[in-house]
């Protein structure tokens, strides 16, 4: 579950102010909102990455601020996929994938058996298999970007916060990322996943619930018709 | 570590133990050879080349690492400047008399620390790697001005030291130094070994490297000690050599493909000794005709390669 008390999130001046939302484990939730009303930024402050102005947030046990101050506590608790990655020289997809696992490394960051069937387990999911040897630089921005959701689900988190993850996906792929999610939380009731979108109606064709930004304030809408959606933006 | 990349160390794990053979060999093919002069000249001369590409290849990798940028390197960045710093100043300020081996060393490596810190205080503003090298460039002007003023006030006897070791040389380092560089070589390396996790998450920038658990801050200080600590030792002890901590990993990365800094340290170390060997048996073949300096090797072989991979980059 995730708490939100009093919080006020922003840079230099206040973005969004949230009174009080819980938010239940075992969901997705798409994160809704116009260009520059503070997606990014409320993802950042999810993860730890920016302090809160004022208030309380917290993931299941552990408040965000707690999170910032362990890393390793954090790499397991809580995985983040950035809009863009722009490839790497030399790193190839499985090895970008494989860098999920380093939380659960030894000093060597040596993989053991069981964590390669895992990172293959996940491409042959997300139908990159037969990429897995491409150097991530090579790659499409789309390739990368589902590369990126296997990342993160091989990083195997009870959170997973997603910052425009299906940019530059085709439909396909789009429906495809998606589905992963439902899936992925639904697989263990103790996962919950949140991703930004533009994509409105997909995510409600798709049944999720929205979670719709709009003059400062955090509304979670569940199962809404798109006209209440307009409405609040 | 992939299946690929074993047979590739293994491979080169061999060419050095056969270039190092062709070292010994061919310094005893031309008659000089007894007892005394293979431990105090062949075995050391043999060693600091074994050491500084080693040593200077794995620092390269820690930069290029550092600043997230394959252009990097522990001579185009102005480490060696600072390290050649503070050589000049104790060697024209105190004197031969008062150096014994460890104060060069550790002058050599407060230089290369403080001008690695320096360097990527400075990177953490400009953001692009072509601004870096030039600032890189006027830092060792900047160090070079520096070194002339003080060369003014010294004695011709000082000059004269301080120029043969700002030449760079694989035979300048005594028998009694080689253990000492041995141990700071060895000893960065076994840091970096232990720092593998990190670098390999480090190739996906800070905050991703964060993401995945890795103590950034406290990794880039390892790393700037473990560069210094190479760096420096290497240099105090044969001079400034150029070229190797740049090209050497980047040859690592585009023969085995991999961001996996356990092979590419392991790779880097070793193709570092093997080019340096290979070098100083080039320059015993040619020595009774004409001594080439080490530096000029290393550039005629290194700075074509370098340029090929920034025009590769566009």
């Amino acid at each position: 579950m995730i708490k939100i008390e009093n919080t006020q999130i922003g840079h230099q001046q206040l973005l969004i102010s949230i009174d009080e939302l819980k938010l239940p484990a075992g969901q997705l939730y798409a994160l809704i909102g116009r260009n520059g009303s503070g997606k990014s930024t409320f993802l950042h402050s999810l993860i730890g990455q920016l302090p809160l102005r004022a208030g309380q947030l917290s993931l299941g046990n552990f408040s965000v601020q707690a999170l910032h101050n362990d890393h390793l506590l954090r790499a397991k608790h809580v995985s983040f996929v950035q809009s863009m990655f722009a490839g790497v020289e030399a790193l190839t997809l499985h090895a970008y994938v494989s860098l999920g696992r380093l939380p659960y490394l030894g000093a060597f960051g040596r993989m053991q058996d069981k964590d390669l069937s895992f990172v293959d387990e996940v491409l042959s999911r997300l139908n990159l298999t037969s990429l897995a040897h491409r150097a991530t630089q090579n790659l499409s921005d789309g390739e990368r970007q589902l590369a990126s959701l296997a990342r993160a689900i091989v990083q195997d988190t009870p959170y997973m916060i997603l910052d425009e993850p299906a940019s530059f996906l085709d439909y396909f792929n789009r429906e495809l990322l998606l589905d992963q999610l439902q899936n992925w939380v639904q697989s263990n009731a103790k996962r919950t996943a949140i991703f930004s979108s533009h994509d409105i109606d997909l995510c409600l064709e798709k049944g999720i619930k929205l979670l719709v930004l709009h003059e400062q304030k955090l509304t979670l809408l569940e199962n809404p018709s798109k006209k209440e959606v307009m409405d609040l933006l | 570590m992939k299946r690929t990349s074993f047979p590739v160390l293994l491979f080169m794990l061999a060419l050095l133990i056969a270039l190092s053979s062709m070292h010994l060999f061919g310094l005893q093919a031309q008659g000089i050879s007894n007892r005394i002069v293979f431990w105090e000249f062949q075995i050391p001369r043999l060693l600091s080349a074994v050491l500084a590409g080693a040593g200077l290849s794995l620092s390269g990798l820690l930069m290029q690492n550092l600043f997230q940028n394959p252009m990097a390197g522990p001579y185009v960045l102005g480490i060696n400047s600072g390290a050649s710093l503070l050589i000049s100043i104790l060697i024209l300020g105190a004197g031969p008399s008062v150096l014994n081996q460890l104060s060069y060393a550790s002058a050599a490596m407060m230089g290369a620390f403080l001008a690695a810190s320096f360097m990527f205080l400075v990177a953490k503003r400009v953001q692009n790697i072509q601004s870096l090298l030039v600032i890189g460039l006027m830092f060792a002007s900047f160090t070079g001005a520096v070194e002339s003023v003080l060369q003014s006030f010294a004695a011709p006897e000082q000059i004269k030291q301080l120029f043969i070791w700002n030449m760079g040389s694989l035979q300048q380092m005594s028998a009694a130094q080689a253990p000492l560089l041995a141990v700071f070589v060895l000893v960065g390396i076994v840091i970096a070994l232990f720092l593998i996790k990190g670098l390999n998450a480090m190739v996906l920038g800070d905050a991703q490297a964060r993401q995945l658990g890795v103590k950034v801050n406290f990794l880039k200080v390892s790393i700037l000690f473990v560069t210094a600590l190479l760096a420096g030792s290497i240099t105090a002890y044969c001079g400034p050599i150029a070229f190797v901590g740049l090209a050497i990993p980047n040859l690592a990365r585009a023969i085995l493909r991999t961001q996996d800094h356990l092979v590419l340290i392991l790779f880097s170390v070793l193709a570092g000794s093997c080019f340096l060997v290979a070098i100083d048996v080039l320059i015993l073949l040619f020595d009774p005709w004409m001594s080439i300096p080490v530096n000029v090797l290393t550039a005629a072989l290194g700075a074509p390669y370098v340029a090929y991979l920034m025009l590769r980059r566009r």
